[in-house]
């Protein structure tokens, strides 16, 4: 009966104030899924950076005319440099069949390339992913059968700065997003305490403790802060099944994008949830011991 | 039982003080009449011996324990102590008779079992058997403080403070309730009752303590309401 009393205080409460507790859960879930998303975006970053960074930090492409001598000796120096910790040689198929796998969602562009536009390569990996020039330098563009040294680091670090922006923008939003369900949360339960004044001092006159008369309140925000967070879950759900998983089908089967995997969504809930029971349950707690004297 | 030492209250709001060096002593299973005019200053004694607001000066102690040195997280437990019925019932109207009687027992932690046994007996005890099952709002006023006296002494508590419970009650129902105080008081319980119903002062005899203007102006045993009557 005790913990119906509560629970049923909790109710009564949510239910008073409908409109506001509806205010309060969405701007929290909308809140939690962008702080999810920013989550899934930072993991996402750093599957990325594992694909790409550790393999190629420097493509050596090789001219049309390269001589069987010239290709030789380009592998030899390669192979003889202190500053090159691997390589792998991709001939002119290789690069057309990984070419063909990573558009295979556009069959025109496929079927409009000939088989032999592409060059070969030597793609490399330094010791020292910072030392490109010295790379560069040994194998001066467009002589000895070289055509252009690249720096896939430098793409990459382009690459991953518009990510990181990405997510950084989305966790600032989520920030932004948080403290105007902070101040709701606050004013509900501010509004919440006052309309339950009289019940709350009567409490307080039999001898009921400051706890007891509060948790109610504290339930109900946390309350609101647990559905706010299953409803950005399910958010995070949607659109892994509508977006990712259709939209960015093709890239993520070559390899270019990392997928989402359930374990990610998995793994950020109980964070989500955790934070959004935690900060609602916080914002009532200080609230109450600031605002309202009960 | 209870003290009060030199006590003074000032409200911040007005210059002429509530309650102006009241020094009196209670004892156990004592009953007493607190009187005097409207504004006079018993509302506000009685609010001092719950620990509702603090004297400016003087000393307070209820039950053994000086208020004026008790941390706000002690008062809770002074109050589990206190009984208080009040003119307006300050009955939770959302709640059935009998869970507004359980709660003052649920606040002191007991157990389930008690409170099953315990509250039929009580609501009984003040005649509302039955009625267990009803909002406050489907009773009489003579009812509902009948319901707020079963919540005030359900826990056995060492004194009862009664703030005008008659004052919206007709003289008849107002007469079951002083049986009923009557009877709280029998059992060993001190009752310090505030009232302006001269037909009950006069017809118990019982000690009379009076206020005029906030100051002690008569302390009398088995006193009369008004001394030219
Ligand atoms: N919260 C308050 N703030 C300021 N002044 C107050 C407050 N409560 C009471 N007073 C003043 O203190 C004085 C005593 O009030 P109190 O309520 O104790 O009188 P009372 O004897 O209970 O009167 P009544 O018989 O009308 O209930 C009055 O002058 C009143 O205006
Ligand atoms: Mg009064």
């Amino acid at each position: 009966m005790r913990v119906n009393f509560v629970l049923s205080e909790v109710a009564t409460g949510l239910r008073r104030n409908l409109t506001m507790t509806v205010a309060m859960v969405l701007t929290t879930a909308i809140s939690l899924g962008l702080m999810g998303t920013g989550l899934l975006i930072a993991g996402m970053i750093s599957d990325m950076k594992e694909i790409y960074y550790d393999k190629v930090q420097v493509s050596v492409f090789l001219a049309d005319d390269v001589t069987d001598q010239q290709r030789s000796a380009i592998e030899q120096e390669l192979a003889g440099s202190p500053e090159v910790a691997g390589y792998i040689y991709e001939s002119k198929d290789e690069a057309y069949a990984r070419f063909q796998q990573q558009f295979s969602q556009q069959p025109e562009l496929v079927q409009n390339t000939p088989a032999d536009a592409l060059p070969e390569s030597f793609r490399v990996e330094l010791v020292n992913p910072e030392r490109y020039e010295v790379i560069a330098a040994a194998f001066p563009n467009g002589q000895d059968g070289v055509d252009q040294v690249r720096d896939e680091g430098d793409f990459l670090d382009r690459l991953f700065s518009l990510l990181n922006g990405a997510r950084n923008a989305t966790i600032a939003v989520a920030v932004v997003q948080a403290l105007a369900a902070l101040l709701l949360i606050s004013n509900t339960i501010q509004l919440a305490a006052f309309n339950r004044r009289n019940e709350t001092s009567i409490m307080r006159l039999v001898g009921a403790s400051r706890w007891y008369t509060q948790l109610p309140f504290i339930l109900e925000a946390a309350l609101a802060g647990l559905i706010g967070a299953l409803l950005a879950i399910g958010g995070l759900v949607v659109t892994k099944l509508l977006f990712v998983d259709k939209t960015l089908a093709g890239p993520i089967r070559a390899g270019i994008i990392p997928p989402v995997d359930w374990g990610a969504i998995a793994f950020i809930s109980p964070v989500i949830a955790a934070a959004g029971v935690g900060l609602a349950g916080i914002a009532a707690y200080v609230t109450l011991r600031l605002y309202v004297r009960l | 039982m209870i003290e009060l030492q030199h006590v003074t209250k000032l409200y911040p709001a007005s210059s002429r003080p509530a309650l102006d060096d009241v020094s009196t002593e209670i004892d156990k299973g004592e009953f007493v009449f607190l009187i005097g005019s409207s504004g006079s200053g018993k509302s506000t004694l009685l609010r001092l011996l719950l620990k509702e607001d603090d004297p400016t000066r003087g000393t307070v102690v209820v039950n053994g324990k000086t208020l004026n040195t008790m941390s706000k997280w002690q008062v809770p437990k002074l109050r589990r102590t206190i009984g208080c019925v009040f003119q307006d019932f300050r009955l939770l109207r959302n709640r059935t008779v009998a869970q507004n009687v359980a709660f003052a027992l649920e606040v002191i932690n007991k157990p389930q079992r008690t409170i099953k046994r315990v509250v039929p007996e009580v609501l009984e005890m003040v005649g509302l058997e039955g009625k267990g099952n009803r909002l406050p709002g489907e009773l009489s006023g003579g009812e509902q403080q009948r319901v707020a006296i079963a919540r005030a002494f359900v826990n056995r508590p060492l004194v009862l403070l009664a703030d005008e419970p008659t004052g919206n009650l007709d003289p008849e129902t107002s007469e079951g309730i002083m049986l009923l105080l009557e009877r709280i008081n029998r059992t060993g319980t001190t009752v310090v009752m505030a009232t302006h119903d001269y037909h009950i002062v006069d017809s118990m005899r019982r000690r009379v303590i009076e206020l005029n203007g906030g100051a002690l102006t008569r302390d009398q045993s088995r006193g009369v309401y008004g001394v030219g009557r």
